[in-house]
């Protein structure tokens, strides 16, 4: 059967982001600006960086992601996440490794709601003719400088966003203890683009990747959607396979 | 009706130096058997890189070797991938000729153009470009079997006049095919004229809008060799059994084990936003039969496991739907025993093809009991 993720969060779960419930409101993102790059990564350089309970995908790749949120509940806020393909059972997704936000309180809220393992930081996007570029630094230092070169127009439909998938500590069955938790946002597309991927600057280390060595470029686009960040519908535990071990928070997105 | 094989050859990890040799002999005893019983085809994909799911990237040597040890079969290349960067236009045409004069006109050619970025970023290839290249190749490859000379100045590949040899030795060509994954491909086939190669295992009543479209479309179409190939064929699971539920719970194991290496692949859309790759082709589907609490009873509908009497049901079923051939997949992963895979395969042509098939199976290879049904009306 299919390889398994390393990583055993249990082990070493004091650093992960904690929830006080799973019962987080979902926040409404709206004309959110997100440029993804996906890049090819030696397999043995994501080696235990995901977690038991994921199926690696093959070949490995890592999505870098800079989005301008310019409406949020906090305000206007930049995310940039660094997620490491995967599989959840047999669905794809995207394992939060390292985000930064621009703001303050927007880390503070992704850490808290979502479980997403953020940083406050310096997180540029800027949009050009010729290319669109994402810049991220921590404590003065440039961790991402990413671009998409040449971007040309394509159909929203021609793009597909997976879902997240981060580890943090939350409360279940009257415990608090480490779990995954899925994101799942949607997006209603009005505009997409795609062009070729250029990384000047990566400092895994930085994104809770240091073993993360960037190789194959595969394509970067760039999306202004209306998207959210939802309700937590499932959990899952980390030790165990997902389909053994998926708990459903909440039947649908129709309840939020 | 007819009915054959169909090769992912799927090896389950530790690739130990053994395995890879045990499951490609476990599939050619298969093949050899079922030569005998009266099944005629066998199928072989060309895959690439797909861990665990299909260790078949040199599909030609199979297939020789599969004609090597079959009388009748007729060997099904299934298919080749139509892509400058995985085969030149020139090796498929002097390869397919080849294993034809080997198996004395016993091929057919399925054409297709990949669906993974597993396979099309291991090659380097653009997978906006992959359905024009094929249409480029399906094009070209019936004139270079039959021309005495053969040139060519296209988009994606090129040659002065020269003389490809061998010939095939079917007259004038080989039976072509394409493999129908995505939506729409079906009218791709119909419109050039070639067989519908279905690789999905959708329920009824897809399958029915998939085909009557097939049927109405090729009667207009400009084929793209010397004749019209209008066959539609499906692929299926095959685990027969005596006892129904041993059946249908060991070809449930079969399904849900082949559908979740499947769901691994990373598809082409999933990583590559590309006009050309609209559709996850089949892998919605075998995500839904993989996974969640429903997974069982979506899966089962039209799925040829279980005792003979379920699955002459089914059978019968997808003839009247007016599909021509079904492949049956017998293994993933080597979940089935070779010797129930075996046993399910005369079980099946003693009881379940005298409902179907035309040709008499080798009363020798059906093994005890034979025969026991009676022949279609």
């Amino acid at each position: 059967m299919p390889l398994y993720g390393t990583l055993d969060i249990t082990q070493d779960s004091k650093h992960l982001p904690t929830l006080a419930n799973l019962d987080t409101e979902a926040w409404a993102l709206p004309k959110a600006e997100t440029m993804q790059l996906l890049v090819e990564v030696p397999r043995r350089s994501t080696d235990g960086l995901l977690p038991k309970a994921m199926h690696p995908a093959l070949p490995s790749y890592v999505i870098l992601a800079v989005t301008r949120y310019p409406e949020s509940p906090v305000g206007p806020f930049n995310l940039a996440v660094l997620r490491l393909g995967s599989r959840a059972g047999a669905h794809p997704r995207g394992f939060l490794l390292g985000a930064i936000a621009s703001t303050d309180a927007a880390a503070m809220e992704l850490r808290a709601r979502w479980g997403i393992p953020v940083e406050q930081g310096e997180v540029k996007f800027v949009r050009r003719h010729d290319r669109i570029m994402g810049t991220v630094k921590k404590d003065g230092r440039t961790i991402l400088d990413c671009a998409l070169i040449n971007p040309q127009p394509v159909a929203g439909t021609d793009v597909q966003y997976i879902n997240w998938v981060t580890a943090a500590n939350a409360p279940i069955d009257g415990q608090t203890q480490p779990m995954l938790i899925q994101v799942d946002p949607k997006y209603t597309f009005y505009k997409a683009e795609r062009g070729t991927p250029h990384v000047a600057t990566f400092d895994g280390k930085a994104w809770n990747a240091g073993s993360i060595e960037l190789a194959d470029p595969i394509v970067a686009t760039c999306c202004t959607v209306d998207t959210d960040l939802p309700r937590i519908r499932f959990v899952m535990d980390p030790i165990k396979p997902v389909f053994q071990g998926t708990r459903r928070i909440r039947e649908s997105r129709a309840d939020e | 009706m007819k009915f054959g094989l169909f090769y992912e050859i799927s090896v389950p990890r530790p690739w130990t130096p053994e395995k890879e040799r045990t499951v490609y002999n476990n599939c050619l005893e298969q093949v050899k058997l079922a030569d005998e019983l009266g099944f005629e085809h066998v199928w072989a994909v060309e895959h690439h890189f797909l861990e665990e799911y299909s260790h078949c990237s040199a599909p030609e040597l199979f297939l020789t070797a599969c004609a090597m040890v079959t009388r009748n079969m007729q060997v099904g290349h299934g298919i080749v991938v139509c892509v400058p960067e995985f085969n030149h236009p020139i090796k498929i045409a002097e390869k397919t000729a080849t294993l034809d004069i080997l198996s004395g006109g016993r091929l057919h050619v399925g054409t297709g153009r990949s669906a993974t970025w597993t396979e099309l970023g291991g090659f380097r290839a653009n997978p906006d470009i992959t359905k024009k290249s094929w249409d480029e190749f399906v094009r070209c490859l019936p004139k270079m079997w039959m021309q005495e000379t053969f040139s060519y100045q296209g988009e994606f590949w090129s040659m002065p006049e020269r003389t490809i040899l061998p010939k095939p030795y079917q007259k004038p060509h080989p039976p072509m095919w394409v493999a129908v994954t995505s939506p729409g491909t079906e009218i791709d086939a119909a419109d050039r004229g070639l067989g519908s190669l279905g690789l999905s295992f959708a329920g009824f009543e897809e399958q029915e809008k998939k085909i009557k479209e097939y049927r109405r479309r090729i009667q207009m179409c400009e084929p793209v060799g010397a004749f019209v190939n209008e066959q539609v064929a499906t692929t299926n699971f095959l685990f027969c059994h005596e006892d129904n539920a041993t059946g249908v719970e060991m070809g449930k194991r079969l399904g849900n084990t082949f559908n979740y290496l499947a769901t691994q692949l990373i598809s082409t859309r999933e990583v590559y936003s590309s006009p050309s790759y609209q559709s996850l082709g089949l892998l919605p589907a075998l995500r839904r039969a993989a996974t969640g609490p429903d997974a069982n009873e979506q899966q089962t509908e039209g799925m040829a496991y279980g005792d003979p009497a379920r699955i002459i049901r089914a059978v019968k079923k997808w003839e009247s739907l007016g599909v021509d051939c079904i492949n049956f997949i017998l293994n993933a992963n080597e979940v089935v025993p070779q010797d129930q895979v075996m046993a399910s395969l005369r079980l099946f042509a003693r009881e379940v093809m005298p409902h179907f098939a035309k040709k008499p199976a080798n009363v020798d290879a059906l093994g005890a009991g034979a025969p026991k049904a009676q022949a279609a009306e």
